[in-house]
């Protein structure tokens, strides 16, 4: 399915896994993975690694759904955390080829089109982080997207931008102070 | 290390929890982080205020359908089996089915048009297959004797190796009945089983699910139902 489910179908079929309904857990397969699955590929950059963990994803999606609370996070913020943390820890504990290319401060800006039947709540807080990540200095935005998108360490980002370990923690820090100051303000 | 590194502890303004959502730390330091989470739910909120700030990254990330294995080895990892007919009374599948738009009218007037090819054809039932997301897919129309069915792709799915079955749910009820593989990229004509004929009525719904070369084996939709429709009078 090519369009983001509402917030609502979500959370709802997710409270339906938590009571042990199979055909939830199918819809909000049908609707999510094609999304997680991407993640997972862009951090793992290993179709049968993203594979393993997906399903991983999905098993604990199937195991964990009652600790889903939709006062607290969006249902697809809730999946995307599990997926990126699964990829994550795979990426760390394995032999999966760590990405090796420089990044691009320009490239790395440069977002998709959103799918057009994006909601309307979902693109503002989008637009807003696109906002404020387009006031960081190009560097620091560059590193939090790739850190984000791709799961790279601090060493694999200093690496990869041709800077000491010291000056991309600090980008990143700074970075990141600055873009919750922007978000909140 | 950088004789500059004015940053690097103590962690200002709690960003450890920033950090370990951007997804920088090594594995040792996010078991740390995990392990202090089930104490501090300051923490906690913090991580997940970080998650909610950043999820807008994900969108420069292209969707990829996974291979259909990975949903079965899902199930057999569960331990249980999602029933089918459960997704036809699912929340989620009947909304956003209804949209108009050129690729529909271009494949309703091709139906009609082969539906007209048939002998003694009348005015028939038609349907416009939607996928969840409200993307039209197929349209279907039957002649009004119900014993034939055509069906004309209003999306672009040629060049797929796997197998799309269509299926009738008669009104009123939830099982699926198969009416046979269908092309995705070219208009095809299917006889409907006598048995079935009588079921093709107004506000039966036809849906299209992805089944393994051959079709389901077991009878029911095994696969993503990927469009769906309720027949109405033309």
């Amino acid at each position: 399915m090519d369009a983001e489910p509402s917030r609502g179908q979500l959370a709802a079929a997710l409270m339906r896994v938590a009571a042990g309904d199979g055909a939830a857990l199918r819809m909000v397969y049908q609707d999510t993975s094609a999304k997680l699955f991407g993640v997972c590929l862009r951090i793992l950059n290993d179709k049968s690694e993203a594979e393993d963990v997906l399903q991983d994803v999905y098993v604990t999606v199937w195991r964990k759904a009652a600790g889903f609370d939709p006062g607290r996070a969006s249902p697809i913020t809730w999946l995307v955390a599990i997926a990126r943390n699964r990829a994550i820890d795979r990426l760390r504990s394995s032999a999966v080829t760590r990405r090796t290319e420089p990044i691009e401060a320009a490239g790395a800006v440069s977002d998709p089109a959103p799918a057009a039947a994006e909601r309307v709540e979902l693109a503002q807080q989008h637009q807003r982080l696109t906002r404020c990540l387009e006031e960081l200095e190009t560097q620091h935005s560059a590193a939090i997207r790739a850190a984000f998108l791709d799961g790279a360490t601090y060493e694999e980002l200093a690496q990869r931008m041709g800077v000491p370990l010291g000056t991309m923690k600090s980008w990143i820090r700074r970075g990141l102070l600055k873009l919750r100051a922007c978000l909140e303000g | 290390m950088s004789a500059n590194d004015t940053m690097d502890s103590p962690h200002d303004g709690n960003l450890i929890a920033a950090e370990y959502v951007l997804g920088v730390l090594s594995a040792a330091e996010r078991r740390e982080v995990e392990r202090r989470l089930v104490g501090e739910p300051a923490l906690a909120s913090e991580v997940a205020l970080w998650e909610e700030r950043l999820i807008g990254l994900t969108d420069a990330v292209v969707p990829v359908a996974p291979p259909d294995a990975v949903w079965s080895r899902v199930e057999r990892a569960i331990g249980t089996v999602a029933s089918p007919p459960s997704v036809w009374q699912s929340l989620t599948f009947w909304r956003n089915l209804a949209i108009a738009s050129a690729t529909v009218a271009a494949a309703s007037i091709a139906a009609l048009v082969y539906i007209g090819l048939v002998p003694g054809a009348r005015v028939p039932l038609m349907a416009t297959l939607s996928s969840i997301a409200g993307q039209p897919n197929f349209v279907a129309s039957v002649t009004a004797t119900g014993n034939t069915l055509v069906i004309v792709p209003a999306a672009l799915l040629t060049n797929d190796p796997r197998a799309y079955e269509l299926w009738l749910i008669p009104t009123g009820e939830t099982r699926p009945r198969s009416l046979g593989l269908i092309q995705p990229g070219q208009p095809i004509r299917l006889d409907i089983p006598s048995d079935l004929a009588g079921q093709v009525t107004p506000d039966a719904t036809l849906a299209v699910s992805v089944e393994p070369p051959g079709g389901s084996p077991t009878g029911l939709p095994t696969g993503p139902v990927i469009a769906a429709g309720k027949l109405t009078n033309m």
